[in-house]
């Protein structure tokens, strides 16, 4: 038995992959042993060659050898890199232990059927954007659309639409070569089947976690939220308002997807008794007109219903994010990796049924926000990803340093209209006092005039620390070519 | 055998829901009676005059067969009878309900209602020397979508109404998976067609400039399909019954959209004009709060605010105008006996209720063309509905007006620039004119006499519009034509000159323009029964050649005319008589012709002027002006940000007596002294809604996929912002 001593730093490493997550933690004991935990592995984009040099330079950092690695989510920007560097990760790796959410264990019947409704959706959006890639390219289509005032803006926004929906696609599943729906992310397969092959601790929020390799550290499971009885119960109560977000892609039937994906059943055919069912040319002459074609409707179904589609299932897959809260015993320090949750799940981790009660008389929740000293920025800095009230706002702590995964040269184009959020950012930077690293700043602004340069404004706003604190600023961080990197003093 | 002045067609008065609870089933099916129409099948379409019916479900490719309206069994049946499973039915319910609709605005403003045309791109090198596009007839496809969503399509000049599988909040209100048809509920129905009409009589309220706007639409939208619920006799018997004669109680009078409400997960309506569901699942009445003016910004919700009000008007004059009724039912105590009103008092209530509710939808209907062509706000909209009834009606024993003025005063809503809430200083002040311009006013009154009788005794909808059209652009004589024409033709092949000959594809042929434009005005000669030697100067040529003292006009319009437009950042264009003046353009020019209860006459002409200024911004303040009068787009350093602002103004004219009546404006210049100079604060401000406050008023949708909240490309007027 090795006898461990007191945590003395943590290291907290940021790889510079690109928008998307992919951290290291290292513990640091008084003694020479060290604990290394993963916490996702993602890129919104990304060769191979271009990722394998950052997965070698984390593998030389831990010596081939992870001792946690938590998932929180299967989103690309999250799992990625275990897609793109498959064969370094198993070849060249050991884990020891790996967990994520109760909601991706697929054993459990409930999560496997939830899992195929929700598969159905993801499916339904990879189909429907297609099919509308091929509407926009009938151009008898797209010229009459043109003939209309701003007609080339219009055919340009829909075109920008199936942009920004293929992305979404691109972020929740796998295609072959064709383009073809494959299911899951191949990066998630590989972690569950390959890497971990079913030793997996699934995670529920109210859980606190320790590990025997890892004392004086207590993992707080936040989200998600509710248990897997709740998740089955698509409502609350009358009255009330505690449904979450994730639940509404819950639903029983989703029109839209069934009708896209699965024409055989009741509800993606036609509502109507077939005798009803014309095939009179005069009515379909008319309709098809090609001097009416722009007052044609097929488009129009596919845009709004894989829109409202695309949406419905990120929020779902951000709140459905491994949410902790990682405390140091000892100094009491926390540091919160909430992956990409989203309101809902923020909103039910203050309902969480905690079986410690700290002795200050408030939630635990609202304690261990207090004492965060470590925030992992959810969702890239986007407006949903940060609660306000029930987040940013409770961490109160003087000593509050942030990291957000936002790079602008690995993003989609889409997502640079809501990240990063204007609001998050200022009340981020007035709390840390421009301790907000950002994993690029390039082409980022604070303002909406885009006049002061983000890289600017944190520095300024870095000289309201103290000496002192400006000093331990400069030691605890690193910036390397792969990374950046912060260390927490205990 | 004579043609019938009605078309009697079965159908909801609610939804399908309303038809299998016990308490409402008996008078959820009524009969809408429709004036009579010609309808035309021979494109296999459902096609009247206003409307064509497609029922098309591009979800599943499929056409269904259409209503036929002809058949005698159809007819000794008041059509088919309701039902969800027979699409045919599903047709003769939304034609019934849009019709209804058109029909009640075309009594409130004693006129057709045309609907907005289509705008083209004008690119007359490439044969495209069109503006925009007549538009006869509004699609309506009663299952377009798969989603919980239906809406008007600008774009499309469509209603697009969706179905889905209802996911109700409890189960007891509906069964889970239920079928919900859009295309079968009155208040959806009628709310997208106001849409429709709305935006054929002022087009530019689909574009946000302020927070009202597109609240606006869907407030508007709602009044009327709240308001058409009393015009159904039993419905409102039934529900008056039901409250005792106390229509602020929770009733179905002022609730919306019920079956979708509950569909979507709501625990009832979707919208309620009067009250709401509190924590504890009760209905409870709302009470006017005057933040939510300042804080909500989603347009169905801030919408609604103006609803409310709107219908708390109604409310009190009911009160008021069956005080009496109370009276004497109550024998004077105020308070009714217990148990159920005696069916007389039943109907008289009802009938009191009626007329109000008339009353009020004619007010609000009416008040529309008393609006600023753009970026109109509520206590704009106050205002119009104040000035019009009060030229119409001149006395208001009931309190109308100050009903109205109450009831928006307590949520807040305050018209800008007036000293205190009365009717006087709510009604627009009449214009004076001094004497010099004001004879030139005489001049494009009596023109304009000349336009109101041309246009009085026409039903063509399609003549209406081209007449009017003739009347603001002019028209030639033959031999003026090819002048004419060929001098709008050169100076426009002039600009494209460079473009032309890089792309090599002038596909123009003169001769063939001229011929067809001189074929179209003898066409409109003989609609107008013009002699061949009779020419029209159209108002266009006249307002700018009338309005040329400058400040005088500046003031009055808060638009430039002449050749100052170039100061402040106004376009040139060049006149036919080779002058550069400020460029502007004329819509929504009707006549209005009514008649008030005392007899009181209303004989005037409205029409709009549209001017917009391109400025450039920088640090959210406006910086300068643009060089209007270049094509080319402007050098801008890094932090400038080229804007257009739109200025706009309503001008009434008095046909007897020939006087400019009112100028209701959103002005671009303003005299500030003696100078004439920019309004800067209204840049400004519209700048600042459009680049911040929109962003966080966006929904989901458009955060995510679209640019901006003026996105041509999506609809503006979705019944549900998802998400």
């Amino acid at each position: 038995m090795i006898n461990y001593d007191t945590i003395t730093d943590v290291d907290i490493r940021m790889y510079g992959t690109g928008t998307g997550d992919c951290f290291v933690l290292k513990f640091f004991y008084n003694t020479e042993k060290t604990f290394t935990m993963m916490i996702d592995g993602g890129t919104w984009k990304g060769t191979k060659a271009h990722l394998s040099k950052y997965v070698n330079d984390l593998k030389d950092y831990v010596n081939g050898h992870i001792d946690l690695l938590v998932i929180t989510h299967e989103h690309k920007d999250h799992v990625y890199l275990f897609d793109a560097c498959s064969d370094i990760f198993i070849n060249d790796f050991t884990f020891d232990e790996i967990w994520m959410a109760w909601s991706e264990d697929d054993q459990d019947d409930l999560v496997k059927e939830w899992k195929d409704k929700f598969g159905q959706k993801k499916k339904a959006l990879a189909m429907a954007s297609d099919q509308i890639n091929l509407k926009l390219k009938d151009t008898t289509l797209t010229n009459q659309l043109k003939r209309g005032f701003k007609g080339e803006e219009i055919v340009g926004r829909f075109n920008h639409f199936s942009d920004a929906l293929n992305d979404f696609k691109a972020l929740h599943f796998s295609a072959d070569k064709t383009g073809e729906y494959k299911g899951g992310l191949k990066g998630m397969d590989i972690i569950k089947n390959t890497i971990a092959k079913d030793n997996i601790r699934y995670c529920k929020p109210g859980e606190i976690a320790s590990i025997s390799k890892l004392p004086g550290v207590k993992f707080h499971i936040l989200g998600p939220p509710q248990s897997i009885k709740a998740i089955r119960k698509e409502h609350g109560k009358k009255g009330t308002n505690d449904t979450y977000d994730h639940n509404k892609v819950l639903k029983r039937s989703d029109s839209f997807s069934a009708v896209i994906t699965d024409t055989t059943t009741n509800i993606g055919q036609s509502p109507f008794d077939s005798k009803y069912k014309t095939d009179c040319n005069k009515i379909k002459t008319y309709y098809n007109n090609e001097d009416a074609f722009w007052r044609t409707v097929d488009l129009d179904w596919l845009v709004s219903g894989a829109g409202n589609l695309a949406l419905r299932v990120n929020t779902g897959i951000n709140n459905l994010s491994l949410a902790m809260a990682i405390e140091l015993e000892d100094s009491e320090k926390v540091l919160l990796f909430p992956g990409d949750a989203e309101f809902g799940s923020w909103e039910s981790w203050h309902t969480i049924d905690w079986d410690k009660k700290p002795d200050n008389g408030k939630h635990l929740t609202e304690d261990l926000l207090n004492r965060t000293v470590f925030y992992k920025v959810a969702h890239h800095l986007s407006h949903n990803g940060t609660a306000k009230a029930k987040g940013l706002q409770m961490m109160t702590s003087p000593d509050l340093v942030s990291m957000a995964t936002l790079d602008f040269d690995a993003i989609s184009s889409n997502w640079k209209t809501t990240m990063p959020n204007r609001g998050i950012l200022k009340e981020l930077i007035n709390k840390t006092k421009g301790r907000l690293i950002i994993m690029n700043e390039k082409n980022l602004f604070y303002d909406f005039d885009e006049k002061i340069p983000l890289a600017d404004r944190i520095k300024s706003e870095r000289s309201r620390l103290n000496e002192k604190q400006q000093k331990a600023y400069k030691e605890a961080y690193k910036e390397e070519k792969f990374y950046k990197q912060y260390r927490i003093k205990v | 055998m004579n043609t019938p002045s009605h078309r009697k067609l079965r159908g909801y008065a609610f939804d399908p829901s309303l038809s299998i609870r016990l308490d409402t089933h008996s008078i959820n099916e009524i009969i809408y009676k429709v004036p009579w129409e010609d309808i035309d099948y021979s494109d296999g379409t459902l096609r009247g005059e206003y409307i064509e019916v497609i029922d098309y479900d591009p979800t599943v490719e499929t056409f269904y067969e259409t209503v036929n309206f002809k058949s005698e069994s159809f007819l000794a049946q008041n059509g088919l009878s309701p039902s969800e499973s027979n699409p045919k039915f599903h047709q003769q319910m939304v034609y019934a309900v849009a019709m209804t609709t058109i029909k009640n605005f075309e009594r409130a403003l004693g006129r057709k209602v045309l609907w907005s045309t289509r705008k083209l791109e004008y690119d007359p090198e490439h044969g495209k020397d069109q503006y925009e596009e007549y538009i006869d007839r509004i699609r309506i496809y009663p299952h377009a979508i798969r989603e919980a969503n239906a809406y008007y399509s600008p774009q499309k000049k469509a209603l697009l109404f969706g179905y889905f599988h209802s996911n109700p909040i409890d189960q007891a209100d509906q069964m889970p998976g239920t079928l919900v048809y859009t295309c079968l509920s009155h208040d959806i129905i009628a709310h997208e067609t106001t849409h429709a009409i709305l935006d054929g009589l002022q087009r530019h309220y689909n574009h946000p400039t302020n927070p009202d706007v597109l609240a606006f639409h869907e407030g508007f939208a709602d009044i009327i399909a709240l308001f058409q619920h009393f015009s159904f006799p039993d419905v409102l018997k039934h529900q008056i019954a039901k409250t005792k004669g106390d229509l602020s109680r929770q009733n179905l009078l002022g609730e919306l959209a019920q079956q979708f409400g509950v569909a979507i997960g709501h625990y009832g309506n979707l919208r309620d004009a009067i009250g709401g569901i509190n924590e504890n699942g009760e209905w409870e009445p709302k009470t006017p709060n005057p933040n939510e003016y300042n804080e909500i910004m989603q347009p169905h919700e801030r919408g609604s605010i103006l609803v409310s009000a709107v219908f708390e008007a109604f409310l009190s004059i009911y009160q008021r105008r069956i005080a009496d009724l109370n009276r004497i039912a109550s024998n004077g105590t105020g308070i009714l006996p217990e148990g159920e009103l005696h069916p007389d008092l039943v109907n008289r209530l009802a009938s009191e209720a009626s007329k109000t509710a008339q009353h009020i939808l004619h007010m609000c209907i009416r008040a529309i063309d008393y609006c600023p062509p753009t970026d109109i706000t509520f206590g704009e909209y106050l205002r119009a509905i104040i000035t019009a009834d009060s030229d119409l009606v001149s006395s208001d024993p009931y309190a109308y007006r100050l009903a109205f003025i109450e009831a928006f005063k307590k949520r807040g809503i305050y018209p800008v620039g007036i000293n205190s809430l009365s009717v006087e200083s709510l009604r627009y002040p009449k214009i004076t004119v001094s004497e010099n311009p004001d004879s030139l006013i005489k001049v494009i009154a009596s023109f304009l006499r000349g336009y109101a009788n041309r246009i009085a005794y026409h039903n063509d909808r399609e003549h209406i519009y081209e007449i009017t059209k003739a009347v603001i652009s002019g028209i030639p004589l033959n031999e003026e034509i090819e002048e004419e024409y060929g001098r709008k033709v050169n100076r426009q092949k002039d600009d494209f000159k460079i473009r032309a000959l890089e792309t090599e594809s002038i596909n123009y042929s003169y001769n063939d323009k001229i011929h067809a434009y001189s074929k179209h005005l003898k066409d409109l000669r003989n609609i107008m029964d013009m002699r061949n030697d009779e020419k029209i100067i159209g108002l266009h040529k006249r307002v700018t050649i009338k309005f040329n003292d400058f400040n005088e006009f500046a003031e009055l319009t808060g638009l430039v005319f002449g050749g100052r437009g170039k100061r402040y950042g106004i376009k040139d264009s060049l006149t036919d008589y080779g002058m550069n003046m400020a460029a502007f353009s004329i819509q929504n020019l009707r006549l209005v012709s009514r008649v008030g209860p005392n007899g009181n006459k209303v004989n005037q002409v409205i029409f709009s002027i549209i001017q917009k200024s391109n400025v450039i911004i920088k640090d959210n303040e406006f910086l300068k002006y643009h060089n209007g009068s270049s094509n080319k787009k402007p050098n801008l350093k890094k932090e400038e940000k080229l804007f257009a602002y739109k200025g706009s103004c309503t001008l009434i004219m008095d046909l007897d007596t020939r006087e400019l009546k009112y100028s209701i404006k959103k002005p671009i210049v303003i005299k500030r002294g003696d100078e004439i100079e920019l309004n800067k604060k209204a840049i400004k401000d519209q700048w600042g809604f459009q680049n911040e406050v929109t962003v966080n008023a966006m929904s989901e949708f458009q955060k995510y996929f679209s640019a901006a909240i003026n996105d041509n490309a999506f609809e503006p007027f979705a019944l549900l912002h998802q998400h």
